[in-house]
């Protein structure tokens, strides 16, 4: 059969793009694809016109753990960070090691960012001038200063954070993040922070499972990351309200 | 910030090997990505799963992007949407008993505003084509939609549509010799 006969080209070309081109005819095709330039073209354009029917789609942001396991499974031979403490809670120390920040964890923001900033990088524009459905949390030090901005959608499992001044954290001690019941019921740990510049912390639960009945978010300088259960051990150094966004 | 063009240079770095051009590359277009795979798979673990293979592939691939070819968010588009497409039809047989939805993927899932003929609907009226598809009829177009978007071949367009295999092959047919039409009377750039 002689593949590269035009029309029959394109109709190859245009259901393998498609994907309902199956079985051996599709393997066939594969070969051809692998000698024949003109096929590879005739693919290309196919599929370059079916993309256009991805901008309806919307967007769906991965969990941290997916980029995290992408690193993992490419460059785990040569880590670029050491493990800052080990047990059951190495894992979060990694989430925090320096590139993290400026990866994994910035990720996510960025990805939002650079979507928000240019929808049209892939045809999408904002269905809505509001600000999604979040739990938003501004906690200042104790002389009122505003020092750390967390945010999280409400069906999330991601905490953004931002510091919008260094928090100093001595030698051997984290920046703990706890959040306070309404009800006055004992804080729990939520995440560790980083000293500065901004990150996420990948949230037990969703955010609107955690933060449904939470009031305030507060800081506290402790000795190692808190396991779940643990309540805080030093004075908060910033706190601040917790709010709903909607 | 990341416009096509400095995608297509991004790639370009990580053919070099360069990981932060890689990770910028995956920051700027993993939601749409993973959103392709989720529409395909319904399932938020396996689409996750899909986008990780994924950017395996752009990593080893990247040096076999050609720009001549396909703008670098549609070459992006087809690696996902093709291993989706591939987990999909080789989950088929353990589907049933492993089709575990969370909360979030049960409310895309349910969401009226993603489903095949309403996703094909948003992205034609984006594209400014929505009056010239309209002369295609409503089977015609959930076959389109259908194949596109959750990745069915022609017989199970046929079963979900309830027409001969034969006559569901036509309406895909004519869906993307509509489409074809319409991009090139509207002059648009896909992607």
């Amino acid at each position: 059969m002689n593949y590269l006969q035009p029309e029959r080209l394109d109709r190859l070309a245009r259901e393998y793009a498609l994907g309902t081109l199956v079985g051996p005819a599709r393997k066939r095709f594969e070969r051809v694809l692998q000698q024949s330039p003109a096929a590879t073209l005739a693919v290309g354009v196919w599929q370059e016109r079916l993309a256009a029917l991805a901008h309806g789609v919307a967007p769906l942001q991965p969990r941290a753990a997916v980029w995290a396991a992408v690193e993992q499974r490419l460059f785990a031979a040569a880590p670029s960070a050491p493990a800052q403490s080990a047990g059951q809670m190495g894992w979060l120390a990694r989430m925090f090691s320096a590139r993290s920040l400026g990866g994994a964890l910035a990720g996510v923001l960025l990805c939002a960012l650079v979507l928000r900033i240019q929808p049209g990088l892939i045809g999408l524009e904002p269905q809505t001038e509001t600000l999604p459905q979040s739990y938003v949390g501004l906690l200042t030090d104790t002389s009122g200063k505003a020092s750390v901005l967390a945010s999280s959608r409400r069906q999330g499992r991601v905490l953004t954070i931002k510091l919008l001044q260094p928090i100093v954290v001595p030698a051997g001690r984290v920046a703990q993040l706890w959040a306070l019941p309404k009800d006055g019921s004992a804080a729990f740990p939520v995440g560790v922070l980083p000293a500065s510049g901004s990150g996420t912390i990948v949230l037990s639960d969703t955010s609107e499972k955690l933060f449904f009945n939470v009031a305030r978010l507060a800081v506290s300088l402790e000795p190692a990351a808190a396991q779940p259960g643990a309540t805080p051990s030093a004075e908060f150094v910033l706190s601040g309200h917790c709010v709903k966004l909607w | 910030m990341t416009s096509n063009d400095d995608l297509a240079a991004l790639l370009a770095r990580v053919a070099l090997r360069d990981r932060a051009a890689f990770e910028q590359v995956y920051r700027a277009t993993c939601a749409h990505l993973l959103g392709i795979a989720f529409r395909v798979l319904k399932q938020r673990e396996r689409a996750e799963e899909v986008l990780q293979e994924s950017f395996m592939n752009v990593w080893h691939g990247a040096a076999g992007y050609r720009p001549a070819v396909a703008t670098p968010m549609t070459w992006l588009i087809n690696i996902v949407r093709n291993k989706a497409i591939d987990a999909l039809r080789s989950g088929k047989t353990e589907q049933g008993s492993t089709f575990v939805l969370d909360e979030e993927a049960l409310q895309v899932a349910a969401d009226e505003q993603q489903q095949p003929p309403q996703l094909l609907d948003d992205s034609l009226t984006r594209l400014k084509i929505d009056s010239c598809m309209a002369g295609l009829g409503a089977q015609q177009r959930q076959a389109l939609a259908l194949a596109y978007y959750s990745g069915m071949v022609h017989t199970e367009i046929a079963d979900a549509l309830n027409a001969p295999l034969g006559t569901a092959k036509a309406w895909v047919r004519r869906g993307l010799d509509k489409l074809k039409g319409c991009l090139e009377a509207a002059g648009v750039q896909s992607a």
